[in-house]
């Protein structure tokens, strides 16, 4: 019922818009020749983009000098510019919605400056922490498809070629026991203990650093804790375990 | 209205010259009109503002931009150094008031940062952004320019107004941390631990003289509330640009909390070379796709600081 309804409503829509839409393609023309003579340089601009989209761009470019700015000519360039970019992103919408913003960014132009665009209004904080989840997911994905990385958990007996650029740059080879993994996105880091002369060792590597070379996982052992702190009490617990 | 006070004393200074300098000063209703005739000249052969490329010399002052803090994270350089890396993000900058000397008295952009509905913001503020026939904005803030960086109004801001490797100063609100003591706040170093020392670990000391002033100066560092002030970050490094999402990595921290809005200018002390900066901003070319651009990391050089240090 619900979803007749709904296309019953979808149907009623496109037939408005399709009405608009021819209602409003002549007044467009009709503006982009009223206006096409006193501003060559923007008509010559946009020239290459199809020829609807020339006509909405004068048509806009019109609304907003005739309202807007109360010295038209002083900033016709920067005008223009500013259009031109909020058009390009209409541009970009697919073909099925064009009538419906063209039709919305007519009216709006001509009654008021809000922009076409529906504006999101979410708290700032939010916004920014979901940009840098967005760049940190990308950022692991990237060292990912970069080198081949085996998923390492604690309980596993793993050795890695570490390079230190602090020590010229040479390469030491290191086995031990991963006791502890903290997932924080691009700054993961796992430790490793490892005995060496007899005294226990640990370490922590951040994961995704370039500066490991490579992670061999020699051994897998089945753990039931997530953090293996208590192998530090144990003595000789790689052997042992 | 800071603004407008200034442009007024400055205004009111030129006349008071003008009058000066001639011998017979006029009557006041006669320097009335003059000043009106003049008023009404300038604003005839009103300035053309073009937003295209210019040069840059060393004296001009180029326009900031407002960014939002997204937060902090690191990250490794090809040398295998890590960066601490701060993200701002350049969100919809446009240029919405272009302040010149023959309105104001002085040269100004006021940008515009973000989106907002026009029910969200009070009456004075939609009329002027009505009057500047720019869309609503979430910020803005007024940047003093020279003549030569004035861009017209809906001029967008976008990040490659910066380049990768060179310094911007960073301004914000910084957090705020409450009430403190003088430890905290103005770095006082204490009393002792021991020695005999009773409930004065961590007190400022003292606070002046004798009998001679007999009172405490004003302005002496104690506790007090700290934080949510303006501070400035000078010379901080920009590490990467996004053209294609209008993100900025710079290196090191910048005052406030995440989903603050902070103010980018060029370093005024570690000053930018010139030659290398989009002067007064850069121009996006119209037919450019915004999905294909790439971003652009500074150049750290070929040699390796890790080997050169030996």
């Amino acid at each position: 019922m619900q979803s007749m309804c709904g296309k019953l409503r979808l149907v009623a829509k496109q037939a408005f818009n399709n009405l608009k839409n021819a209602e409003l393609k002549p007044i467009a023309s009709f503006d982009s020749k009223l206006f096409g003579c006193s501003i060559p340089s923007s008509a010559f601009n946009s020239s290459h983009r199809s020829n609807f989209a020339s006509e909405l761009l004068l048509s806009k470019n019109f609304g907003t000098t005739s309202c807007g700015i109360p010295s038209a000519l002083r900033s016709c360039g920067g005008l223009s510019l500013a259009t031109n970019h909020s058009v390009s992103s209409v541009l970009t919408l697919p073909n099925r919605n064009m009538s419906t913003s063209e039709s919305t960014s007519q009216d709006v132009s001509v009654s008021s400056d809000v922009p076409p665009q529906r504006i999101k209004f979410k708290r700032l904080d939010k916004t920014a922490r979901h940009i840098m989840q967005i760049i940190d997911k990308e950022s692991v994905e990237e060292v990912k498809a970069a080198r081949e990385m085996p998923v390492i958990k604690p309980g596993y007996t793993v050795q890695l070629r570490v390079e230190v650029p602090e020590n010229k740059r040479r390469v030491t080879t290191l086995k031990g026991i991963v006791i502890a993994m903290r997932n924080a996105g691009l700054n993961s880091t796992f430790r490793i203990r490892r005995l060496v002369a007899g005294v226990g060792i640990e370490s922590l590597f951040p994961l995704y650093s370039p500066n490991i070379k490579e992670i061999k996982v020699l051994d897998k052992k089945k753990v039931r804790r997530s953090k293996l702190y208590y192998l530090r009490g144990k003595m000789n617990a790689l052997k042992k375990q | 209205m800071a603004a407008a006070s200034r442009g007024l004393v400055r205004r009111l200074n030129q006349f008071l010259l003008r009058s000066l300098s001639p011998s017979p000063s006029p009557s006041p209703a006669a320097l009335y009109n003059t000043s009106q005739l003049r008023m009404f000249c300038a604003e005839d052969d009103s300035r053309v503002i073009e937003a295209k490329p210019g040069v840059m010399t060393r004296d001009s002052k180029r326009s900031g931009a407002i960014a939002v803090k997204c937060g902090m994270t690191a990250l490794w350089d090809k040398w295998g150094a890590r960066i601490p890396i701060t993200i701002l993000w350049l969100d919809d900058n446009i240029v919405s008031q272009v302040k010149i000397p023959e309105k104001e008295g002085f040269c100004a952009l006021q940008v515009g940062c973000g989106q907002k509905k026009e029910k969200h913001l009070r009456k004075p503020e939609v009329g002027h952004f009505r009057a500047q026939g720019v869309p609503m904005k979430r910020k803005l803030r007024e940047f003093p320019v020279t003549e030569d960086a004035l861009l017209p109004v809906g001029t967008s801001i976008d990040v490659r107004h910066f380049v990768p490797g060179q310094y911007v100063d960073v301004t914000g609100i910084t957090k705020g941390k409450g009430f403190q003591g003088g430890m905290k706040r103005w770095n006082f170093d204490g009393g002792p631990a021991s020695h005999g020392a009773s409930k004065s670990h961590r007190s400022i000391g003292s606070t002046g003289q004798r009998d001679a002033p007999g009172k405490v100066f004003k302005g002496k560092k104690m506790a007090g509330h700290m934080g949510v002030e303006q501070r400035t970050v000078k010379n901080v490094w920009v590490y990467k640009i996004d053209p294609a999402r209008n993100l900025l990595w710079v290196k090191g921290q910048v005052p406030g909390a995440t989903g603050n809005f902070v103010f980018i200018r060029d370093a005024v002390y570690k000053k930018p070379d010139v030659s290398l900066l989009p002067f007064p901003t850069y121009f996006a070319p119209e037919d450019e796709d915004p999905e294909k651009l790439e971003s652009l990391v500074a150049d750290i050089g070929d040699t390796d600081p890790f080997m050169a240090a030996d």
